[in-house]
């Protein structure tokens, strides 16, 4: 017997052995490590996990202990509104199933971050947190009910009999309400005291279990020490109320982490490839490679970044860009991996798989962007701390003067100080309002690559921008038509140049295009030629020949003309220019509204551009920018930031995230627009994934709604205990008046720091 | 008066009985998506259309 049981152990120890071991295996980690070569060549991995059994913003700091205290751990990260942790760690010192015995140990748990297993793991949660709130509240319900006729009946009313059967009945039902609902407060307990800290379900629990003790004194030995009153009605009603917070919590978190991983879980698990014989196959997505030609069904994401071949349809890829509208995707478009196709079967070849894709850049973004501990949190914990020791010290010392004045009432006015004290503004309030916020904002495509940019942005007092790419668009507009001949007509000539200029793909031609519009193009062209940096040349209906391009091409005369400008395009019979069409950069759609909004808020603007000062000025000029700085180098933008900065003001730089890199990393927010895959590689703090330069706005207005909400937060809580616990002090707040207290305070903090999630509506747009 | 002596443990009782009950009904996942259930008459599956045969209105066979 003794053998076999011996040997059944060393099974089930097996067992979980090789659970953990199958962490190590390189095919299982892949779904959640990533390698990399530190600097000197040293191989480091980085591996995500799932922790569970997170209640408040101190676990995170335990588990990142624990994590540290393995050797070969050369970062941990833990973020506790996610309840994700980020390891950097040294394969050859280390095992990833290492790393998670150190957080089993700590008493809480991890699992490798794969979706799938992410979704199990919150569904698991959920189910748990919704059945402990449930027995809390039933129980309490009916614990009210056996304590009413206490409360309502005269004395003698009541037979002592009946009320001994009512307080029977009380414990008896308080018991699973102790144990099982309020479990989660004790281990939350037992874990920070183990690690020699001090989390906020410290006072909790001690107020729970003294409440329990003393009102089990009261029931079975009337007489005793702990006299006859009983207080499970305030007990079960605390657990209840604090659980309901703690749910409501949860439930937000869940729908954050759900509607990040939307955008990561849509890859599908298979597609249709197009074999060499025309036939088709379905393969793995794993198995594609680049160069595949792939069909992909109506209302099927793109399995990879790639070039539309045949069909059109429509796109859905507002996880991607935040743009919300569906995008109409013709034979030669771009389509980006996880977007979803909405209307038709189309046929796509494939660029760019797994790592490459700018899906995956994104993921990988706000990933590392969720597991960031912002120093705003860091000081809000260190806070916390104090103010717990406080709260134990006042209702000890508050325990020890009453049992001088009272001893009957000692004990309740210490467990009255030890529930009333709030510290969630402290501990979970600030880690909630990031959390939301930044989640509303990806919701939009505006990416927080550093979570405390939010804290920078909210102070920003000047925007500098850069030009191209950034305030313009890659492409020309007309800016204004000079009929040069004279008796001409500047709508027929622009509609004839335009008829001309439809047969050449050069930028300036598609200005010209554009601009014309549907307006008549009767005019038609025989024997165009091109000739490259020239213009177009084509013979008109009656024979001659015109031109249009350059200026000194089509007009010797016009050569060193001062009424048209260099870089304008001309129009007419070789030598008789008869219109010059000036073109300049077209702005984004949104960049004068922008600018002006900007302004109205306080704003400083300026431009830094790398472009020839004078066409610099002239954007600056319809814009409305005043401080200019054209032909500007990567060092004098670096040194016109940094002069602005000594001057006490804080510089947000809208720029390139590529090639903008060192005045972004000098400015105190920078912003830049994502280009396709690269996503992730550049070094701005807050990456813009659509083309709107509107979401600059954006980001600035919730970064100042964040803040101002968490200092709300703040004043709360500060305001609640100045007020709430001299009153348990005194005497005045029994019990059940403190629980309320402080699960109604709780509650209203939480509900605060979640409206966030929905960024306020800007004005001017929809 | 002396009843109340059965029926305060028969509510004891009871309330354990409601919480099982509860508990089952949370494992089979009854509560793990509650909006799912209200949207899912929206969705479009060519499931639920109308029984192959007989049960029909005679109005509204085809």
């Amino acid at each position: 017997m003794a053998v076999a049981s011996v040997l059944t152990e060393r099974a089930v120890a097996g067992a979980v052995d090789d659970d953990l071991r199958a962490l190590d295996d390189p095919l299982n980690q892949a779904s959640f490590t990533t390698f990399s070569q530190a600097q000197g060549g040293a191989r480091e991995a980085t591996s995500q996990f799932r922790v569970s059994g997170m209640y408040c913003a101190a676990c995170a700091g335990l588990i990142e202990t624990a994590l540290q205290g393995v050797d070969g751990v050369l970062e941990a990260r833990v973020h506790s509104a996610t309840a994700l942790a980020l390891v950097r760690w040294d394969p050859l010192r280390t095992r990833a199933s290492a790393l998670v015995e150190a957080v089993r140990r700590a008493g809480y748990g991890a699992v490798p971050d794969a979706a799938a297993s992410a979704r199990a793991q919150r569904e698991a949660e959920q189910r748990k947190a919704l059945w402990r709130l449930f027995v809390a509240g039933f129980c309490m319900m009916q614990v009210m009910m056996y304590a009413t006729p206490a409360y309502v009946a005269e004395p003698g009313d009541i037979t002592p009999d009946m009320l001994r059967l009512l307080q029977w009945a009380s414990w008896l039902l308080s018991l699973p309400v102790l144990l099982f609902s309020a479990g989660p407060f004790f281990s939350g307990a037992w874990n920070s005291l183990r690690q020699g800290r001090l989390g906020m379900d410290v006072p909790v629990s001690l107020g729970i279990a003294v409440t329990f003790i003393a009102s089990s004194g009261a029931t079975f030995d009337p007489g005793g020490i702990f006299g006859h009153e009983v207080y499970f009605d305030s007990l079960t009603m605390f657990v209840f109320f604090l659980l309901g917070g703690r749910w409501l919590e949860l439930r937000a978190r869940h729908k954050v982490a759900l509607s990040l991983e939307a955008g990561t879980a849509r890859l599908p698990d298979s597609v249709e490839r197009l074999r060499p014989d025309g036939g088709t196959e379905l393969v793995a997505i794993a198995r594609l490679a680049a160069g595949d030609r792939v069909r992909v069904a109506a209302g099927q994401a793109f399995p990879a970044d790639g070039v539309l071949l045949e069909g059109r349809s429509l796109a859905d890829e507002a996880l991607l860009t935040g743009e919300s509208e569906p995008v109409a995707k013709q034979p030669g478009d771009e389509l980006v991996a996880g977007s979803l196709n909405l209307r038709a079967p189309v046929l796509m070849q494939v660029l760019r798989l797994g790592e490459d894709t700018r899906q995956a850049g994104i993921v990988a973004l706000m990933r590392s962007a969720l597991t960031q501990r912002p120093r705003l949190v860091q000081q809000a914990e260190r806070f916390a701390g104090p103010f717990l020791w406080a709260v134990l010290a006042l209702a000890a010392g508050a325990a020890a003067v009453w049992s001088l004045i009272d001893p009957s009432r000692a004990l309740w006015v210490a467990v009255s100080v030890l529930i009333v004290t709030c510290p969630c503004a402290l501990s979970l309030a600030a880690p909630s309002t990031l959390l939301a916020a930044t989640g509303a904002l990806a919701r939009r495509g505006v990416l927080l690559q550093r979570i405390e940019a939010l804290e920078g942005l909210a102070g920003i007092d000047m925007v500098a921008f850069d030009k191209t790419g950034t305030l313009t668009r890659d492409r020309l507009e007309l800016g204004e038509t000079r009929v040069l001949g004279a008796g001409g007509d500047a709508a027929a000539l622009l509609g004839r140049a335009a008829a001309l200029a439809e047969l050449s793909t050069h930028p300036a031609s598609r200005a010209l295009v554009a601009a014309a519009g549907d307006a008549a193009r009767d005019a038609t062209w025989r024997e165009v030629e091109e000739l490259p940096g020239q213009g177009l040349e084509a013979t008109a209906p009656d024979g001659t020949r015109w031109r249009l391009g350059r200026r000194a091409w089509v007009d010797a005369r016009l050569a060193d003309s001062a009424e048209v400008p260099e870089g304008a395009l001309c129009f007419g019979r070789a030598g008789d220019a008869q219109a010059a069409f000036v073109l300049r950069e077209q702005l984004r759609d949104d960049a004068l509204a922008t600018i002006a909004a900007l302004r109205a808020e306080g704003v400083e603007l300026a431009l830094l551009s790398g472009d020839a000062p004078a066409r610099a000025a002239a954007l600056a000029q319809r814009l409305g920018i005043t401080e200019v700085q054209g032909g500007a180098t990567p060092a004098d933008k670096l040194a016109a930031v940094a002069a602005w900065q000594a001057q006490g003001r804080r510089v947000a730089m809208v720029g390139d995230g590529l090639n903008d890199a060192p005045v972004l990393a000098r400015a105190d927010v920078s912003f830049a627009f994502a280009h396709g895959s690269a996503v992730a590689r550049s070094g701005a703090d807050v990456v813009l994934l659509g083309e709107r330069l509107a979401d600059v706005l954006v980001a600035r207005r919730q970064a100042r709604r964040t803040l101002s909400v968490i200092r709300q937060n703040l004043a709360w809580a500060a305001l609640y205990n100045a007020a709430c616990v001299p009153l348990a002090l005194v005497g005045w707040l029994p019990p059940w008046a403190a629980g309320i207290g402080m699960a109604s305070s709780s509650l209203l903090v939480v509900l605060n720091a979640l409206r966030v999630a929905q960024l306020a509506p800007a004005p001017g747009q929809g | 008066m002396d009843i109340l002596f059965i029926l305060i443990p028969l509510s004891v009782v009871l309330v354990f009985a409601v919480i099982g009950i509860f508990a089952w009904a949370l494992n089979s996942g009854q509560f793990d998506d509650l909006e799912r259930e209200g949207e899912r008459i929206l969705g479009a599956d060519d499931t639920g259309r109308f029984p192959p045969s007989g049960n029909v209105d005679s109005d509204q066979a085809q």
